[in-house]
């Protein structure tokens, strides 16, 4: 090497510092008004009125009871979710068989499907007037406008996180893993437990976590099963557009502050996964040789 | 413990990637499965081993039948191409993972598991890095866990799938000759898959040549590289010069050069093929006899280290031959690019084209007798 070429020549794709400013800017001020000023805002107009209007807003029975309702539906959607995904991901990534990628397709749809043709789906099929509405009328089982049309409602919408973040990982991984494990003695379960779940534990979490999020803030498909039934099946979202409707502004704003929080608590915990996971995967390179 | 196959099939769907395979390794040998890449040599190591299964045929273990034995209750070790550790564990962890998923009956307690990991590690030379993920190691290293791995649970047959595929070639030969002493202290065993010639002539005891599916030849490196039995064998074992010409009524006619083949006595003017190794040619300055000598031009000269490679522009049918010889030898007489020299084979092998079949080997070194 020279002694004198110090100055590193510059990389092929380096801008000029001009155009990196007004990039920088333009996006800065994007994400200024589309995101951070809303965002104040929420939080603005939910205490705008003070602590006491706001603490009212969320103590209010009904308000607590569509907390409880939206946080069930998600403690129902979640966990399916998870197991439907593992399931999937796992048969999708290790076997081959017919029909894979019409599997891999459907999987997608509910991202493709507007939500509030998925609710309507839902009241086609289980409604007073739908295919099996007689059916679940002589044996007195509601679906359509009670609690678990609004657990399928957002358990249709959220199907894709969880298996969409796990496919391609376990894809990645292959089997080979799991074959060593077997051959040297390991039961299937054991397997399972000690090589495939610790090797998905990042994509799992980072899914869950889409998952929940997504549970937590459906409207449309939710909105079209529930009936607005206060007390009964409104969840959280549909409990703000009631407030809304109603001219309650704050107290709106109060329940909506509340969303935007689980909001924000989830997307930490997402960051947190993101910079574990990278740190697993990337742990400081060794410089010994053999 | 001895492996016995007999009559083992399998396919993938309209490919046959077995076809009728038919073999035995005496317990305590070291045996490579060699072949190109599609021959078939990792399916049958993975039968062997129970991750996939034969469509037809028996495997038997010591003489015990482990056909239908599920792949952890058939005590091999398997090392993978790709070490496939468990990036989760630590190398101790790797190496304990094989006893600690015993049965609790059977499970050994934590002082022995300790023990036995460390003897391990001591084997594979790698005790300073008993708390290292696997990420942190060298691919040298990791392959030397990968075979701790496999050694902790007391195989009865050790398999391993290419196993210095992924290295370096320096790092590679190393290797190669400490699974070669590490196979001699403990006897177990063992088969891998290569497709590299030279490593499996450098390692193994017995080599069992694979293309298509099928075996074309098993026996020792010396067995399978100076008397292959196919074309294929002699072709995929070291380097060749192949001359066309046909053979007739007992004779071979390539070229210029006539020789006798008893064994095609019955053969009509039929297309054959002889395969000549580049170590196995005499290059003269005279003429010795028009039907032992082929007239050629050196077209090129390769100093390769100990060795020197000579290409050759044949006179007749414009077709080209490579020659190698010793330094010594080469510069007692060195040829230069444009000298005209006089080939004679010190040792070919003929085969029919249509029936590439088993031949003998043809040693001539103008014994005036007749040719």
């Amino acid at each position: 090497m020279k002694a004198h070429s110090t100055r590193p020549a510059p990389a092929a794709v380096t801008e000029p510092p001009l155009v990196r400013g007004l990039l920088l800017a333009a996006a800065l001020l994007f994400l200024l008004l589309f995101l951070v000023i809303p965002l104040a805002a929420v939080f603005y107009e939910a205490l705008r009125k003070g602590a006491g209007v706001y603490w009212a807003a969320i103590a209010d029975p009904y308000a607590l009871e569509a907390i409880r309702l939206t946080l069930l539906a998600a403690a129902c959607a979640v966990p399916l979710n998870m197991l439907f995904g593992l399931a999937a991901a796992w048969a999708i990534a290790k076997f081959e068989f017919r029909g894979k990628s019409v599997l891999v397709t459907l999987i997608d749809l509910p991202f493709a499907v507007s939500p509030v043709i998925a609710g309507l789906l839902f009241v086609l099929l289980f409604g007073a007037q739908g295919w099996f509405g007689p059916w679940l009328q002589e044996r007195d089982l509601k679906i359509i406008f009670a609690v678990p049309g609004i657990v399928l409602a957002t358990l249709f919408v959220t199907v894709p996180f969880i298996a969409r973040e796990l496919i391609p990982l376990m894809q990645a991984q292959g089997s080979e893993q799991e074959e060593a494990a077997l051959v040297l003695g390991a039961g299937g379960w054991v397997t399972f437990w000690r090589i495939t779940l610790p090797n998905i534990k990042w994509g799992l979490l980072y899914g869950v976590v889409l998952c929940t999020a997504r549970a937590l803030g459906e409207f449309g498909a939710v909105s079209v099963v529930s009936g607005h039934v206060r007390g009964l099946t409104n969840t959280l979202p549909l409990h703000v557009e009631i407030l809304y409707n109603e001219y309650q502004f704050a107290a709106a704003f109060a329940c909506a502050s509340l969303l935007t929080l689980f909001a924000l608590v989830i997307l930490a915990i997402k960051a947190l996964i993101e910079r574990r996971a990278l740190r697993q995967r990337r742990p400081s390179p060794s410089r010994e040789t053999a | 413990m001895s492996i016995e196959i007999q009559g083992l099939h399998k396919h993938f769907g309209a490919f046959t990637a077995l076809d009728d395979i038919n073999l035995t390794i005496p317990a305590g040998q070291l045996v490579a499965l060699l072949g190109p890449s599609g021959c078939g040599k990792t399916t049958l190591l993975r039968i062997i081993a129970g991750l996939e299964t034969a469509d037809r045929g028996t495997i038997f273990f010591g003489g015990e039948e482990t056909t239908s034995r599920h792949v952890r209750d058939r005590q091999v070790g398997f090392v993978f191409q790709h070490y496939a550790l468990f990036q989760h564990m630590t190398v101790f962890e790797n190496i304990a993972f094989g006893l600690r998923v015993r049965p609790r009956a059977s499970r050994p307690v934590e002082a022995r598991i300790r023990a036995k990991v460390e003897e391990l590690l001591s084997l594979i030379q790698l005790e300073s890095l008993a708390g290292r993920y696997p990420s942190q190691l060298s691919g040298g290293q990791r392959q030397r866990v990968a075979l701790a791995r496999a050694l902790a649970v007391e195989p009865q047959v050790l398999l391993l799938d290419e196993p210095f595929g992924a290295l370096d070639t320096k790092v590679r030969k190393e290797l190669r000759r400490w699974l070669r002493r590490l196979h001699d202290e403990l006897h177990v065993t063992s088969v891998f898959v290569t497709h590299d010639q030279e490593e499996a002539l450098e390692v193994a005891d017995q080599i069992v040549v694979m293309n298509h599916g099928r075996i074309e030849q098993i026996g020792t490196p010396e067995q399978v590289y100076d008397a292959p039995a196919t074309p294929f064998v002699y072709q995929f074992l070291g380097h060749i010069n192949l001359f066309h010409g046909r053979a007739h009524s007992g004779w071979v006619r390539l070229g210029g050069l006539r020789l006798r083949a008893p064994e095609y006595q019955d053969a009509k003017h039929a297309p054959a093929l002889a395969y000549v190794r580049p170590h196995d040619i005499d290059l003269l300055r005279e003429p010795e006899d028009r039907d032992t000598t082929l007239t050629a031009t050196v077209s090129r000269v390769s100093i390769l280290g100990s060795l020197v490679r000579l290409e050759l522009l044949q006179m007749p049918g414009g077709e080209t031959a490579e020659v190698e010889m010793t330094r010594e030898r080469y510069a007692a007489d060195p040829l230069k690019a444009g000298d005209v020299v006089f080939v004679k084979p010190r040792q070919l092998r003929v085969f029919l084209q249509d029936n590439a079949e088993a031949a003998t080997p043809m040693h001539w070194g103008g014994h005036g007798d007749g040719i």
